[in-house]
């Protein structure tokens, strides 16, 4: 046997737990893949190792995301432990105990954005994001990261989560939104005025497969990755894009993913979607984890692959198209001519529908943007979310950036007191990474302070 | 009433006891010949039924034997060809086996379907090739194959009609319903490769048994249960390890109620940590390694420490390392090294061999870091209580941190603890109470007992275990270890209560296929696992995974001396 890699695989399948009994997102997901696992003996090899996952706690996820009213009212106990999850397989690798780690559980995150009303695409508690924001905290705030999201739908929440920070480089390669939710995940969403550049979408034609994904790999990914120099690289690996999947219209195998893989080198990986749970999850999973170790996958076949006719030459032609406009967006981010695309003004400014389609909120956003020379400047943002029930929730949000700037740290404090002084915000929260999260509610004086 | 004889063939003497209801009425003990195990066993055995009255009634024999340990430690089982049907996956080079694996085309998926038939003709050709090269066994094991037992079947059936020379095959199926391709192929091939050596022993045994008007006859298991002597012929690979086995079940036969404790045996080279964990030793999750194989024999749950009354001792001036090599016996009885023996020797704790040569030993140690003799072998003492609480920690750590799938396990966190040490071995009464008080735990040490591990195999009764796999929606129920596999004929009142009790009656009747009379009130069910599965929105059937077994049962054993 070839020299392995050790990796820790953090396997949580949620086996009591479903969004609803007939849900894609139910007890059953992950247990073809368990059976899979088991049989090939995986965690016999000398390798790889299981590891339970810890349970996060609400200081773990107000550092990430505001969660309205709060953590406890829109998180359960599975989201805690998935993000725990997470947070043990980034642990793993930032102390050295393994080279790699597999965070293999659910629910999935990536849907989860930093304000949170409800459940979006089946995603509550962005366990990526909960897991960077750990180790950040660990490291004093000096750490840069590199998601590669691969999953089929657009990592919108991850992207919102790190529209605007310079030391996370997020990219997303997706099913064109124009055909699959959310719909966002365009060629032209490059980031805030902070970090213009660090979110890169390259959106994938139906029918898209395994050559089409290693092609954006090879000729964008790893050279982004090689310039940008992170000191993680995660893969959120969800696994929808399967030919099988019966939700998506990719046709990417077992062989595709675990190449990918190969390529990314990722230090943590994590599943997300992924609802073929008996023709794509039980071989993709073990492809990625022989990939992770350092084994051949080259047996790792689906009993169902035939041979797919050969793609519409367009679908080929419209990635390389897309390739090699962010190629030019990305070598010449730091020339641009950032008031072009901002405005000149003191504050970008934008607004947004945001829908919620697990849980069937509705809600509108308006965003300021401080443009900082100093840091990536603070953000306010105006929430406003209508529940299916009728009820609407209003509230307020200040955002400090990690190594905000003095002025910075001055002006959202005085801006958190403004809007603290408005009667129809029912909550207005203040979110200072690595230090604190304050929420002053109308209803509740007492209010919630979680400190970083 | 009947008799039980308890004979354990260690690696130099073999003892053995006479029980009447739980009371030892006699021991006897024979040098055992590693070159032929049986002459002690009849010796022992001989002596003890001498003092039977004529006219006794039933007499069982109860027998732990190192026979399949020896045989699979040194390598002696049959060269065993194992023709395994791999389908997709981890490629067979990378098993980290080396075995000779002879892959066939074919697969049976994770549901048990097949998605691809076997090649019989690649099969006939691998089976002449098998034949000419000299292999004399074979086992035949599939990916998957608990699921689906028709791939291994079907090659048995053709060995026997075109090969039959090669038979009898070990089927990967029926030894375990466990999912773990690798460890269900060298249980199998280990299984195949004894099995001859087996049936001789069961010979020889069977005549004993004939001129000794025996009633029945036990073999001991590494999982402390036994099995019929007969109905170990196709499993000979489940006596591996019985050993450890008859120690601690011996333990627990002459122990008052043990709850929650860590047993620890110290011997000359090495320590042997098990648990009891809620009244009942605690097994292997997956099953006995056995030189270096991982297999899915069940067995009781055992780590071993390089460290032990005669480990080699180190002191550097500021700290003393103990072990894991042992370089000879202590020196006080004229060995090379200093050891911990020598340590408690000094001390005046203990009388073996020469007390001077012990503190000469320290002495020669301590002079160049200006310790005095007793000093350092306080220190000594002391290190060897610090080595084995930190290694007991370590497994208890390790085992509270198996992962689990439910998010009520994750939230219960039940947690192994002690909250008793067991000290056990000839050097336990100078260790064990330095341990105890490391590890802040009351203590207590069995007394020495010779026969322990005799007691111990007579205490074990016959166990068996099945899994039994039903899939409402592909309208199956298997149970592999017993070859079957029947239609659910009416899916939608197949509940839990039916797989409740389809898993009973498995159990039941494996026992009686074993030479075993249980009732239903001796089954347990030791695990249930439902999933509902659905396709399109639409729930389209149910899987139910449960184990049982027959309970396993220890009496109590009294001794009067």
């Amino acid at each position: 046997m070839s020299i392995m890699t050790q990796v820790g695989l953090v396997f949580f399948p949620a086996f009591d737990w479903a969004i609803s009994p007939d849900h894609p997102e139910r007890e059953e997901r992950l247990l073809y893949t368990r059976d899979q696992i088991m049989e090939e003996g995986l965690f016999d090899l000398p390798g790889i190792t299981e590891f339970r996952p810890e349970v996060a706690s609400f200081q773990h996820i107000v550092r990430t995301q505001i969660c309205v009213p709060s953590v406890e009212k829109v998180a359960t106990k599975p989201h805690l432990i998935a993000a725990g999850g997470t947070i043990t397989a980034g642990e793993l690798v930032t102390s050295g105990k393994t080279r790699r780690a597999f965070a293999l559980l659910r629910p999935p995150g990536h849907h989860g954005m930093r304000i949170v009303h409800g459940s979006r695409g089946f995603c509550t508690i962005n366990n990526e994001a909960v897991m960077i924001e750990y180790l950040r905290k660990l490291k004093g705030g000096n750490l840069r990261c590199a998601i590669v999201d691969t999953d089929a739908h657009h990592a919108d929440g991850t992207q919102d989560i790190y529209y605007n920070d310079p030391d996370v480089l997020h990219i997303s390669i997706h099913q064109d939104g124009k055909t699959l939710y959310p719909g966002t995940g365009a060629v032209d969403e490059l980031g805030g005025p902070g970090a213009y550049g660090l979110t890169l979408n390259l959106p994938l034609p139906p029918g898209s497969g395994d050559a089409e994904l290693l092609y954006v790999t090879e000729h964008l990914v790893l050279p982004v990755l090689r310039e940008f120099q992170p000191d993680l690289i995660i893969n959120a690996a969800g696994q929808d894009n399967h030919f099988s999947d019966p939700l998506t219209n990719m046709q990417i195998t077992a062989q595709g993913y675990a190449r990918l893989t190969e390529l990314l080198a990722p230090d943590i990986v994590v599943l997300e979607g992924g609802y073929s749970i008996e023709g794509a999850l039980p071989y993709v999973n073990v492809g990625i984890i022989l990939a992770l170790a350092g084994l051949d996958y080259s047996g790792v076949i689906e009993p169902e692959l035939e041979e797919y006719p050969s793609k519409n030459r367009s679908v080929r032609e419209e990635v390389v198209r897309n390739v090699a406009y962010l190629q030019s967006v990305w070598s010449r981010r730091q020339e641009q001519d950032l008031d072009q695309i901002f405005g000149e003004k003191n504050y970008f400014l934008r607004e947004r529908y945001i829908f919620y389609d697990t849980d069937d909120i509705t809600e509108f956003q308006a965003e300021a943007v401080k443009r900082c020379s100093a840091c990536s400047g603070y953000r306010r943002v105006y929430s406003q979310a209508e529940h299916h029930n009728g009820r609407v929730t209003k509230i307020g949000a200040v955002l400090l950036p990690w190594q905000a700037c003095r002025s910075c740290r001055r002006a959202a404090e005085e801006t958190c007191r403004q809007l603290e002084a408005e009667e129809e915000l029912d909550h207005v929260y203040l979110q200072d990474p690595g230090c604190i999260h304050r929420r002053t509610s109308k209803n509740d004086e007492r209010g919630e302070i979680i400190g970083g | 009433m009947s008799y039980v004889v308890g004979i354990d063939v260690g690696g130099t003497n073999t003892y053995g006891v006479l029980l009447k209801n739980g009371t030892v009425l006699m021991t006897a003990k024979a040098a055992t010949d590693p070159d032929d195990l049986h002459s002690g066993t009849t010796q022992v055995l001989a002596s003890i039924l001498k003092s039977l009255p004529k006219s006794a009634a039933e007499i069982e024999l109860h027998l732990s034997t190192t026979l399949t340990t020896n045989a699979v430690v040194q390598g002696k089982g049959l060269p065993t060809a194992a023709i395994v049907i791999p389908g997709p996956g981890l490629r067979c080079e990378d098993l980290g086996l080396n075995f000779k694996l002879f892959p066939v085309t074919g697969y049976i998926d994770h549901r048990g379907r097949e998605q691809a038939a076997l090649d019989y003709g690649q099969l006939r050709a691998i089976l002449s090739r098998i034949k000419q090269s000299g292999y004399r066994a074979v086992a035949v094991i599939g990916k998957f194959s608990p699921r689906n037992l028709q791939h291994e079947l079907a090659i048995e059936k053709l060995i026997a009609a075109e090969f039959p020379e090669l038979l009898p095959v070990t089927l990967g199926h029926r030894l375990s319903g466990r999912l773990n391709f690798p460890r269900r192929i060298v249980t199998s091939v280990l299984n195949a490769g004894i099995a001859q050596l087996q049936a001789e022993f069961i010979r020889m045994v069977q005549e004993v048994k004939d001129r000794y008007h025996l009633d029945r006859v036990y073999l001991l298991k590494a999982d402390g249960g036994s099995v019929d002597l007969e109905a170990s012929l196709h499993r000979p690979i489940e006596t591996i390890l019985s050993g450890p086995a008859a120690s601690l079940m011996g333990a627990q036969a002459l122990s008052e109620q043990i709850e929650d404790a860590v047993v620890i045996d110290i011997g000359g080279t090495t320590t042997e940590i098990s648990l009891f964990y809620r009244g009942e030793p605690l097994a292997e999750r997956d099953g006995a390694v056995i030189a270096g194989y991982a297999t899915l024999v069940p067995a009781l749950f055992s780590r071993s420490i390089g460290l032990g009354g005669d480990s080699a001792v180190d002191y550097d001036g500021r700290e003393v390392t103990i072990g894991p090599r042992r370089e000879g016996p202590p020196a006080a009885l004229g060995g090379p090294r200093l050891t911990p023996t020598d340590a408690v020797v000094a001390l005046g704790a203990a009388d073996i061999g020469e007390k001077e040569r012990a503190r000469r030993a320290l002495e020669k140690m301590g002079a160049s870091f200006d310790i005095d003799p007793s000093a350092l072998a306080e220190r000594i003492v002391t290190a060897f209580a610090q080595k084995a609480a930190a290694a007991i920690d370590d497994i208890f750590i390790a085992l509270n941190r198996r992962p689990v799938y439910t998010v009520s396990q994750v939230l219960a966190a039940e947690h192994l603890k002690a909250d008793l040490i067991i000290g056990m071995g000839g050097p336990a009464v100078f260790f064990i109470p330095k341990i105890a008080q490391q590890m802040k735990l009351p203590y207590r040490i069995l007394p020495y007992h010779e026969a322990a591990n005799a007691i111990g195999a007579a205490a074990g009764r016959p166990t068996v275990s099945i899994t039994l796999r039903a899939d409402t929606a592909l309208g199956q129920l298997v149970v592999p270890e017993l070859d079957y596999v029947t239609p659910i004929s009416r899916p939608l009142f197949f509940d839990l209560q039916a797989a409740r009790r389809e898993a009973v009656a498995g159990t039941i009747s494996y026992a009686q296929r074993m030479g075993t009379q249980v009732t239903p009130a001796d089954i347990e069910i030791t695990g249930e696992e439902v999933f509902n599965m659905v396709r399109g929105f639409r729930t389209v059937g149910k899987q139910y995974t449960l184990t049982a077994q027959v309970k396993p049962r220890v009496q109590q054993v009294s001794y009067n001396q």
